[in-house]
């Protein structure tokens, strides 16, 4: 994926590169060298966007404002736009998988394992 | 060939009561592709026409008939004294028999493509001649008929889908299954996934029980976006509940939205169909992308037609029209069917939105007057009025300010004296009209009717 499709799918998420995006993103791109060049690319920014997404959504937290809300919506959403274009069935259902369990520990006030930690494992699913 | 009875009942002495649609449907239920509906009378009062359906026509109609046999001129059949064998409750009705000879007791209308063949003007009337009174059409339809398809069996599709919901929300963890589970047995039109099975049905490749968890799947994230939604809109009762916000608090809405958002894209994956996956994901974007901007508009309350427009067929019809192609994409339908299906959600999704923003200054509808004022929500109708060279000072001054009940009662007052309902309503029936013409020129396997039904039942809401 080159850096002018990277600026499109960052479109109206451009304040959330530098606000952890970037970052989650690169560690994302370490553990998909499996993939092929624009694969890598999609794969690590949706697993970014989940991780941000979630955080920005203050999921198990305290309620997100609404505009907060909205924009991590908008991150789950892209990332399965990716995922659909980019990942193997095993790894969409897995990314799913680990949104499940982050947004049911929530809804029953338990501690969810680290977003990252499930990501990665996600990103790791064979069919 | 099938054999049927059509019953009903007449109103008037001389009634025009136009069967045009209850034919239809027994053409579609039959799944009669391409013969013959035979129809008869099983009264001697009672004839068929096929004609135009115009009110001041059927007047002209009744008063021909009337010149040509006036009633209570005399006929010799009322004149019981030299009868013999009459029934204690025989009418004095020689007009309506005389009548009759003007009419037919038989017509054969054609069938082709699974629908009725009409010219634009033609409609099928039974005409009562001395009623009111319960009448019977005998019925027959002949021809090639369709293997049956589950599409075609509308009830059994619908029930396999809530089966699907119900079976999905059985296995979920209860603190998000709960309220999703509330949320969907409270109802809803049940549009989108209808709009899924039905497009499933028109391709070469038929399986149910697959089209019924994508259908499933689609209500599930639709759910999902409305949990968030209502939570965004400070909404408190949805379906005439709680909304999941209000009744167990906004953490448990973004967890339960985000849940079935996860779940219902896994599902989705899951049927293993790349483009169904990535069709639905485009619009899920489009979705969170418009709900974005139509906060952000609130600022410029009640906004333009353009901005309008453009949230709307983000937040509303790129679902529907996501729920058209994914269905025929799973039947593998052809290219350009899945292209009119799409283009045919997206018009009726906008015209949804639009009937549904009418809904708002109802007082009839069942739902809160001016809810959608208060919530600041883009209403086309609104836009509207705040433009209207009469109201829209008063509108644009009530609106700039914080609204209380009384503003907000008289904001719905001055849209209903404006000509902006008239106005949406008719932007929405020409939305309807374009997404039948969108499908006319595609082979749809006898599932245009329902589809132009659907289209059109999008639009008429009781306002």
């Amino acid at each position: 994926m080159s850096a002018q499709v990277l600026d499109r799918e960052l479109d109206r998420l451009e304040d959330l590169w530098t606000d952890g995006l970037s970052d989650a993103y690169r560690e994302y791109l370490g553990v998909v060298k499996e993939a092929d060049g624009d694969s890598q690319m999609k794969l690590a920014l949706a697993a970014a966007l989940v991780e941000v997404g979630v955080r920005l959504q203050s999921l198990g937290g305290r309620a997100a404002t609404p505009p907060a809300l909205l924009m991590g919506d908008l991150c789950l959403a892209r990332a399965s736009r990716l995922l659909a274009d980019a990942a193997t069935i095993a790894v969409q259902v897995a990314f799913a998988r680990a949104i499940e369990t982050l947004a049911a520990d929530a809804a029953a006030q338990k501690q969810a394992p680290p977003a990252r930690e499930l990501l990665l494992q996600a990103l790791e699913a064979r069919s | 060939m099938i054999v049927k009875r059509v019953r009903f009942e007449t109103s008037a002495p001389t009634e025009f009561v136009d069967v045009t649609d209850r034919i239809r449907e027994e053409v579609q239920r039959a799944g009669l592709r391409t013969g013959r509906v035979h129809l008869q009378s099983l009264h001697t009062t009672l004839g068929l026409a096929v004609n135009e359906n115009e009110p001041l026509l059927l007047r002209d109609f009744e008063q021909v008939l009337e010149r040509f046999a006036p009633s209570g001129a005399g006929y010799e059949h009322d004149d019981f004294s030299r009868r013999i064998d009459i029934a204690l409750d025989e009418p004095v009705n020689g007009h309506a028999h005389c009548r009759q000879l003007l009419l037919s007791s038989f017509a054969t209308v054609l069938v082709e493509e699974g629908d009725l063949v009409l010219g634009r003007w033609q409609s099928l009337f039974a005409v009562e001649l001395d009623g009111p009174r319960r009448r019977e059409l005998a019925v027959q339809l002949d021809g090639d008929f369709a293997a049956p398809r589950f599409s075609h069996a509308p009830e059994a599709s619908d029930a396999l889908v809530e089966l699907e919901l119900t079976r999905q929300l059985l296995v979920d963890p209860e603190p998000v299954a709960a309220p999703m589970r509330r949320l969907v047995e409270a109802g809803g039109k049940r549009l989108r996934p209808k709009l899924v099975q039905l497009a499933a049905g028109i391709g070469p490749r038929q399986e149910p029980l697959r089209a019924a968890s994508l259908a499933a799947a689609v209500e599930l994230l639709h759910n999902a976006t409305l949990i968030h939604d209502d939570y965004v809109d400070e909404s408190t009762h949805r379906r005439g509940r709680p909304t999941v916000a209000a009744a167990e608090g906004p953490e448990r809405a973004i967890a339960v939205g985000d849940y079935y958002f996860a779940k219902a894209t896994r599902l989705i994956a899951e049927i293993g169909h790349r483009r169904v996956t990535s069709t639905i994901a485009e619009a899920l974007e489009a979705i969170c992308a418009s709900q974005i901007d139509d906060v952000a508009l609130r600022g410029a309350y009640p906004g333009d037609r353009e901005s309008y427009l453009r949230v709307v067929r983000g937040k509303t019809a790129a679902l529907f029209s996501a729920a058209c192609a994914s269905g025929a994409l799973l039947s593998e339908a052809e290219p350009e069917v899945v292209d009119a299906l799409r283009r045919y959600g997206d018009l009726i999704g906008t015209a949804f939105q639009m009937a549904d923003d009418m809904v708002d200054f109802s007082p009839t509808s069942g739902k809160p007057v001016g809810l959608d004022i208060r919530q600041r929500v883009l209403s086309l109708p609104l836009i509207y009025a705040a433009e209207d060279r009469v109201v829209g000072p008063e509108v644009r001054r009530l609106l700039a300010g914080s609204l209380a009940d009384d503003d907000v009662d008289r904001v719905t007052e001055l849209v209903n004296v404006s000509d902006a309902l008239p106005r949406v309503r008719g932007e929405a029936q020409a939305l309807v009209d374009e997404a039948v013409r969108e499908i006319e020129s595609v082979e749809l396997d006898g599932l245009r009717p329902t589809l132009i039904s659907l289209a059109r039942s999008a639009v008429n809401r009781s306002y």
